[in-house]
């Protein structure tokens, strides 16, 4: 049962999330883009984004956390490690779907191209998302997800690196 | 570092197919499939070269 | 001198090459329980991954040169190093199906390696889906640069770091028996290493190749535009 919990939950805060973030960029009109170009910088662009990105996963994953665990039942042992889980896959979330959809705004085709570009990234992250809410439900020692959660931080670092890097090269097309 | 007696001949390998010599059919098999993929990567090699040649072009990487 | 160089290394690939299938077939190998003979599966399949992470590396480096300084050889080389890549990763991804299908009893087993070629890939096939929908050439250019180095930075937790800290099922992981790096027996080092250095050279002449012709192809299309203006 643990299983389906796990298994449903991700895929309802997944379905949201893409829905949210994977617009940041392609649903924004040309005139708006221009107009926010002026004001800032680049790079200013890009944390700006990633940062509004992770407050909305956090909002939405804790909500979708809470309303599960009122409507169905939270199978849950370690709620602190959870919530950081929670916290992490939320950065990356934001973080890799906001660049993705920086670049799929600029081509022809952009909501298959955001598909098709967040699709492999959005799996990797769920994987080992996946397997730290087993072990959450397990109770597992926190030693055990240590790994998978170091992991998760140094990909969100990466992410954001490169994103901070790159940016000014996608918008200046 | 594995050593091979340590794990002796008790572990079954094709070693019939090799004392009655059917392996060096295999080899020269695989060997003849890929001197056909070499010749015809020359080819295009070569006619990468033809083709530069009539543009003028010059061929670093 | 630089056809002399490259008729050398070219040589040198396939020669290589016949000696890994030579060597690879014939030459002993350690006795060991479950992988049997199929323990030779790492002069062929393991090298298609060393292959692929060569090619995706050339690739990237370009695509962070044309970053710096956008030119149109510098992104076909990125596109064509890319494509070569990725062909070693679907053959080392078939190679491994059918390994594991001998000695875990089925192709696929979410084993972590196996998981991460599979992501990898889709990663890389995503790369030429990109391409494929800009009509610009320079932003073509940009666009699939800046993604290429976000796939080969994604790349590297999934093929490097992941299957590391996770049990994998590979050979030499976790108690399986067998081989990795570490406890190569020194007779099999001498057929692996070349075959390591064979197919990454293959796989460097195959995307000079299609880089050349490429080049060719686009040198054509502007003299056609020159001509009709």
């Amino acid at each position: 049962m643990p299983v389906i919990w796990s298994a449903l939950f991700w895929m309802v805060i997944l379905s949201t999330l893409v829905s949210a973030i994977a617009k940041s960029f392609v649903m924004e009109r040309s005139g708006a883009t221009i107009y926010l170009y002026s004001l800032a910088a680049p790079t200013e662009i890009i944390i700006a984004k990633i940062l509004y990105g992770f407050l909305l996963c956090s909002a939405i994953c804790c909500t979708g956390f809470l309303f599960f665990s009122v409507v169905l039942n939270n199978p849950i042992q370690d709620v602190p490690l959870f919530l950081a889980l929670l916290i992490l896959a939320s950065f990356g979330f934001s973080a890799s779907l906001s660049v993705l959809s920086a670049i799929a705004s600029k081509t022809n085709n952009s909501s298959v191209v955001m598909a098709v570009l967040s699709f492999p990234v959005l799996i990797g992250i769920l994987l080992e998302s996946i397997k730290v809410t087993k072990n959450c439900i397990d109770g597992l020692d926190r030693s055990v997800s240590m790994d998978e959660l170091i992991t998760l931080g140094a990909i969100n670092l990466m992410v954001t690196a490169l994103s901070y890097l790159l940016f000014p090269y996608i918008w200046r097309s | 570092m594995l050593a091979i007696p340590a794990y002796s001949q008790e572990v079954e390998m094709a070693d019939k197919m090799r004392s009655e010599g059917k392996i060096y059919v295999l080899v020269w098999i695989i060997l003849t499939i890929l001197a056909g993929l070499v010749v015809y990567l020359i080819t295009i090699d070569r006619k990468a070269s033809r083709l530069e040649k009539k543009l003028g072009q010059n061929k670093d990487l | 001198m630089r056809k002399k160089l490259s008729v050398v290394w070219k040589t040198l690939s396939v020669l290589l090459l016949i000696y890994t299938i030579i060597g690879g077939l014939l030459l002993p190998v350690p006795r060991l329980d479950i992988v049997n003979e199929t323990i030779r599966a790492l002069y062929f399949h393991v090298p298609m991954w060393f292959g692929m992470i060569t090619m995706f590396t050339i690739s990237t480096v370009y695509s962070i040169l044309y970053l710096r300084k956008p030119t149109s050889d510098r992104d076909i080389v990125a596109v064509e190093f890319a494509h070569a890549g990725l062909m070693y990763g679907i053959l080392g991804i078939l190679t491994g199906m059918i390994w594991a299908n001998y000695a875990w009893g089925s192709p696929w087993h979410g084993d972590p390696k196996q998981n991460g070629s599979a992501i990898t890939t889709l990663i890389y096939l995503a790369y030429f889906v990109l391409r494929s929908s800009v009509d610009n050439r320079e932003q073509k250019g940009r666009l699939s640069a800046v993604y290429n180095i976000f796939a080969f930075a994604a790349m590297i937790p999934l093929i490097f770091i992941i299957p590391r800290m996770t049990s994998s099922m590979h050979p030499g992981n976790g108690g399986n028996p067998g081989f990795n790096m570490y406890d190569l027996h020194s007779s099999m080092r001498m057929v692996f290493y070349p075959a390591v250095v064979g197919w990454i050279l293959l796989g460097i002449w195959i995307a000079t190749v299609r880089t050349r012709l490429r080049k060719a192809e686009e040198k054509i299309l502007d003299m056609e535009y020159e001509k009709n203006n």
